[in-house]
């Protein structure tokens, strides 16, 4: 057997769009009229090269839409490729969606045998693997009930106990993680493990950033069909946090301004004075903002803003209650706003910048929510915003 | 296993010969096991939660044939013997229950087409299946009524080729309404009409003898009548159970015949049209 598990090669998938939904008649008679390749063409997958080795897993992640599940399903083979070849060795699971093939009239036991069937079991060999199921679902009586009757809770424990225990050579899981409680997400974690030591092969679509990073020796980016970031789990998902963050700052960003001065740019740096958007807590931050002048101005102020994601003001603060002076302004320069401790929770935090008249009256330039940066934290409390405090007792 | 079963089957440029249908017929021999259990599903959640179950397989013929029993035989005079009303009413409900659940094999099965894989021609396969497993208790329990009512058995012989090509039959029509509806959704809304249609171009509700008056004149039109498979498989399952007369080699042939393409063509159709049920559903 070979050490390459899978390996895709120039893969593209091509979906057909169509304005109202269902075909008709008018939509064919458009379709005839229009030749293939038009703009109502979407591709899903596109240029999509890869390999998987024996043994290892890989993690795909990437926004709602950016095509995991599409790759997936090709994958699979439950969807044909519009272009390119797929090569994978030895048997490859092929239920994309816990619990995917449960009729719901049938009981939870009715549904195993069915699902093994599907999966291409004999009964004989789902006879066996009956007792492994049932423990690993923990569903009790309820297995000889109709699955309808389950809770979804149930239903999803009972399709990834079959969906393991019929030990294919390459599992492809889409989503298992963001559903179950915590002690079944652990079981699975724990399961996947031991998929893991037994050499083979997975590919895990997650959400769960932590957790993928954690399971996944490689990580594959998908943005829009395309692979925008291929390679170690960290560095992949720090990529992918960053365009994310540039996606969504991008989104909320606005300026505007009587632009006699303007705001070119803001650098962030850490501590050693790596460009970087991605802090730690409690570690310093450090800020370039340049700015240019296009008509000289008196005596200025240049204030900031840091919101969280969901537009909440932590902080803001400004040159002039930090009691530094700005002269008349002319030519171009930059500021440097300097935070010795980032004291913010874990998460995403947005940065605004704004230049404007001593007097508050005449505003240059204001740049709201125009940066992202991520911040990672292990410190416990309770907030956005970390309060320096003590306890005493007596 | 799935994968390398779907090479043969699935592959784009495939040309549709021998070695595909050879590939076809191994694959579905080789989810056997599944087959087997699809059709049990079925079988099963037809009449789940239904008081009388099965007997729901009897009773909608019982009503059918009283219905027509009072219409023709009664009020319209319609000289017809009970037997063929009952044996025509029975064998049609297999092929009408088809035509009716075939639509939504694929469609109905959306979320395992698209995250399962499989051999999809089981699913309407299955369905086929299912309904022939209750077409033949349903035929066993009008042998008996037949023995009631005493007529011979002696062409009983021609039995199992009038139920193999009804099988053929249904299962080609079945395949192909499965794959059409899944691309154009007019065709559930069509079948009930042509249902309608080709029920009285059968001879259902009365006997092939009883059009002879016009066919003896345009003995070409007692041929064309034969293109109609249903209309030869109906005649032969007459001919089995009642003794009525054997309709002509010849249209037979053409029935038969026709049978076959129909069986072909559905599964070509069927197997063209499936590499994009993912994309459509």
């Amino acid at each position: 057997m070979s050490d390459i598990a899978i390996q895709v090669e120039g893969v593209g998938k091509r979906f057909r769009l169509r304005s109202s939904g269902g075909r008709t008649l008018k939509s064919m008679v458009m379709d005839m009229i229009h030749a293939p390749g038009s703009e109502r063409d979407l591709w899903a997958l596109k240029d999509i090269n890869f390999t998987v080795e024996r043994g290892s897993t890989l993690g795909l992640i990437g926004a709602n839409g950016a095509g995991k599940s599409t790759l997936l399903s090709v994958l699979a083979g439950t969807m044909m490729p519009t272009e390119g070849a797929i090569k994978t060795t030895g048997v490859i699971s092929s239920l994309l969606e816990l619990g995917a093939g449960f009729h719901p009239d049938l009981t939870g036991r009715e549904n195993v045998f069915l699902a093994g069937a599907i999966m291409g079991l004999t009964r004989a060999q789902m006879n066996r693997r009956l007792d492994a199921i049932l423990e690993f679902a923990d569903i009790g009586k309820f297995i000889d009930q109709p699955v309808k009757h389950y809770s979804s809770g149930m239903y999803v424990r009972l399709g990834f106990a079959v969906a393991v225990e019929v030990d294919p050579d390459i599992l492809l899981v889409d989503e298992v993680l963001a559903v179950g409680d915590a002690s079944f997400q652990r079981k699975c974690l724990r399961r996947m493990s031991e998929f893991r030591e037994q050499k083979k092969t997975m590919l895990i679509i997650s959400h769960d950033l932590g957790t993928i990073q954690s399971v996944s020796d490689q990580i594959l980016f998908l943005d829009h069909g395309r692979v925008l970031g291929h390679g170690d789990p960290g560095k992949v998902v720090g990529q992918y946090e960053t365009f994310w963050r540039n996606q969504a700052s991008s989104e909320r960003s606005r300026e505007w301004g009587t632009r006699e001065v303007i705001l070119t740019g803001a650098e962030f740096s850490d501590e050693a004075g790596h460009a970087s958007t991605k802090f730690s807590w409690g570690q310093p931050l450090t800020v370039r903002l340049g700015y240019e002048v296009k008509t000289p101005v008196g005596r200025s102020v240049f204030g900031f803003g840091i919101s969280d994601e969901a537009g909440r003001l932590v902080h803001g603060s400004n040159t002039e209650i930090a009691a530094v002076t700005i002269p008349g302004l002319s030519g171009s320069g930059h500021v440097v706003l300097k935070i010795p401790s980032l004291n913010l929770a874990r998460g995403t935090y947005f940065f605004s910048f704004s230049v404007h008249s001593a007097d508050h009256k005449v505003n240059y330039h204001r740049m709201d929510n125009a940066f992202a940066i991520g911040v990672e934290s292990d410190k416990n409390f309770e907030g956005i915003c970390f309060m320096p405090s003590e306890w005493r007792v007596g | 296993m799935c994968a390398k079963g779907f090479g043969i089957v699935f592959g784009r440029d495939s040309s549709y010969t021998l070695a595909t249908m050879i590939g076809l017929v191994k694959d579905i021999v080789a989810r056997r096991d599944l087959l087997a259990m699809l059709v049990a599903r079925n079988v099963k959640i037809r009449y789940k939660e239904s008081v009388l179950g099965f007997l729901w397989t009897l009773l909608g013929p019982v009503f059918l044939i009283a219905i027509y029993a009072v219409f023709m035989k009664i009020i319209m005079k319609f000289p017809m013997p009970m037997t063929v009303l009952v044996s025509g009413i029975f064998v049609w409900q297999y092929l009408a229950m088809c035509l009716g659940d075939s639509s939504f094999a694929i469609i109905g099965n959306a979320n395992l087409v698209k995250k399962a894989c499989f051999p999809r021609i089981l699913l309407p396969f299955s369905i086929v299946l299912a309904n022939f497993v209750n077409f033949v208790l349903s035929l066993l329990v009008m042998l008996v009524y037949l023995l009631f009512v005493g007529p011979q058995f002696r062409e009983i012989a021609w039995l199992p080729l009038a139920m193999l090509a009804h099988l053929a039959l249904c299962t080609g029509v079945s395949l192909a309404l499965s794959a059409l509806n899944v691309f154009f959704r007019d065709v559930q809304h069509l079948t009930g009409i042509f249902t309608m249609a080709w029920f009285f171009l059968t001879p259902v509700v009365y006997d092939v003898s009883m059009i002879s008056s016009i066919t003896s004149k345009y003995p070409i039109l007692g041929q064309l009548y034969f293109l109609n498979p249903m209309a030869g498989i109906l005649s032969l399952y007459r001919t089995a159970l009642l003794g009525s007369p054997l309709p002509s080699l010849n249209s037979l042939a053409i029935s038969v015949g026709v049978t076959v393409v129909v069986f072909v063509a559905g599964i070509l159709i069927f197997q063209k049209l499936q590499p994009g049920f993912a994309d459509e559903l």
